[in-house]
């Protein structure tokens, strides 16, 4: 039997916002899909596209980026650079055949615990129905 | 037509003046359709300088070379400047580097001159093969005039330009400080042809292409020094711990490389065109730079090399940005 694609997303969340959001999902007991494994980083400015790229070639499915609303970054302007940054990204993506999709981004405050349980359904859903990474994954394991 | 007595007068000048380290500009090659890069550290260097169509070079990389070595104790820094002869698109690789304040104002003496396209060195070799002595080509209105063993051909302009100038906005130096001759009027437009074709292609096609592509790349990092917008002291492909970029060659890691390349250029890139004059295996850099600087310009309204007083597209923001991709 064939087995069912489970993908595997790297989140990288910020500590401020996201981190708390996906925290407060797990203390109410929201379920949400256990593909999305996160990485702490202290603001979405911190995201280097270059993270999002190694993550695909390490053989990341896709990325998933949360960062606080507009406004309400604790550094003030880090979430507004990170969305200019992943705009760009995105449309390098594009033009190279790697589908944007692949790569996302969502604001989630720390008092959004429904929200991030959607966000993490809805980019687990959209990234099966892409299937796995197989553009330039890293071949040689050492 | 540059007249280049007036070029030779104007470098000579300034490296009189004794303020200036060297002036770099061109002269004559020794092989096919070359010119080279020329260094005027004396007065007299000055007269060996030329301006032809085969000046294809960006100069601008030039003072972003410049070493500078721990001194001595009571040593004083170097501080001369260094002067630089460029065309209409070196000239906005140089208002870029000052914008984004890798060089100072003060310490480079911009010797501008008005562009009215060179010739693509790949296209001319394949035009004439086996050319080993070197020949001579000149600017006379929309035609090229070839001179080879004494016998003069006229080729039209389009059928030997780059991309790029058949493109090109801006002939004439944004900034200068000597302008040799008078200013040209641009009068072409980019429209961003033959990206709009690509973009309408499937993924698959897409990825198709460039996956061969990025196959033939052999990461010998041309592309990099010849740029001159690519002046880190460390570049993070050359960075060990973190290792970002591994060293083998395959498509994993040329398509990371190169992707990062030109997203470390976007909203910079000038559109000079060296990266992929540079490359040894043809790769079509430009077309990734240009769909940067088409969508950066969409999205931000934001050109590369224009003002050197605002600030660069990816360290500034507008509350309004475009963020309909967030969910």
């Amino acid at each position: 039997m064939k087995e069912k694609f489970e993908p595997n997303i790297i989140g990288f969340l910020c500590n401020w916002c996201s981190y708390a959001g996906a925290d407060l999902a797990g203390t109410s007991r929201i379920q949400y899909p256990p593909n999305l494994k996160v990485i702490r980083v202290m603001c979405s400015g911190r995201v280097n596209p270059i993270f999002v790229i190694n993550a695909l070639q390490q053989g990341a499915d896709g990325v998933l980026i949360g960062g606080c609303h507009p406004g309400d970054c604790h550094y003030e302007r880090g979430n507004y650079l990170a969305r200019r940054r992943m705009a760009v990204l995105k449309k390098l993506l594009e033009h190279t055949g790697i589908d944007p999709n692949r790569v996302r981004m969502t604001w989630v405050s720390a008092a959004e615990g429904n929200k991030f349980a959607e966000v993490v359904k809805e980019v687990t859903e959209d990234i099966k129905k892409l299937g796995p990474m197989q553009h330039f994954k890293r071949e040689n394991k050492w | 037509m540059v007249n280049e007595k007036e070029l030779q007068d104007a470098v000579e000048k300034t490296v009189k003046k004794g303020d200036v380290k060297y002036v770099v500009g061109y002269e004559k090659g020794t092989f096919g359709f070359q010119a080279m890069p020329s260094f005027a550290y004396k007065p007299e260097d000055a007269k060996k300088f030329i301006f032809s169509p085969l000046c294809v070079h960006n100069l601008a990389v030039f003072p972003m070379l410049e070493e500078k070595p721990p001194l001595r104790k009571g040593e004083e820094p170097d501080s001369r400047k260094i002067g630089v002869v460029v065309k209409g698109c070196d000239s906005r690789a140089i208002v870029q580097i000052i914008q984004e304040k890798g060089l100072d104002r003060d310490k480079v003496v911009i010797i501008g001159i008005p562009c009215t396209g060179v010739v693509d060195p790949k296209k001319i070799e394949a035009k004439f093969p086996g050319q080993v002595k070197n020949v001579d080509v000149k600017d006379d209105g929309d035609k090229f005039v070839v001179t080879i063993d004494g016998k003069t051909t006229k080729v039209a302009k389009d059928e030997l330009m780059p991309d790029k100038c058949k493109t090109c906005e801006y002939p004439t130096p944004i900034l200068y400080d000597i302008l040799i001759g008078k200013e040209v009027k641009g009068t072409k437009k980019e429209d961003y042809k033959d990206v709009k074709v690509f973009e309408k292609k499937s993924m698959k096609d897409k990825w198709e292409y460039w996956e061969k592509q990025f196959e033939k790349c052999i990461r010998c990092y041309a592309c990099r020094n010849a740029c001159p917008l690519c002046y880190c002291k460390e570049c993070m492909v050359d960075q060990l711990d973190p290792q970002w970029v591994r060293r083998s060659v395959d498509v994993s890691e040329n398509t990371a490389w190169n992707l990062l390349r030109a997203f470390h250029l976007a909203g910079r890139c000038i559109g000079c065109g060296q990266c992929e004059r540079v490359c040894p295996m043809g790769l079509p850099l430009m077309e990734l730079n240009k769909k940067l600087e088409k969508d950066v310009k969409e999205l931000f309204e934001y050109t590369a090399g224009i003002n050197a007083e605002e600030k660069p597209l990816l360290a500034m923001f507008k509350p309004d940005d475009p963020e309909e991709f967030i969910l």
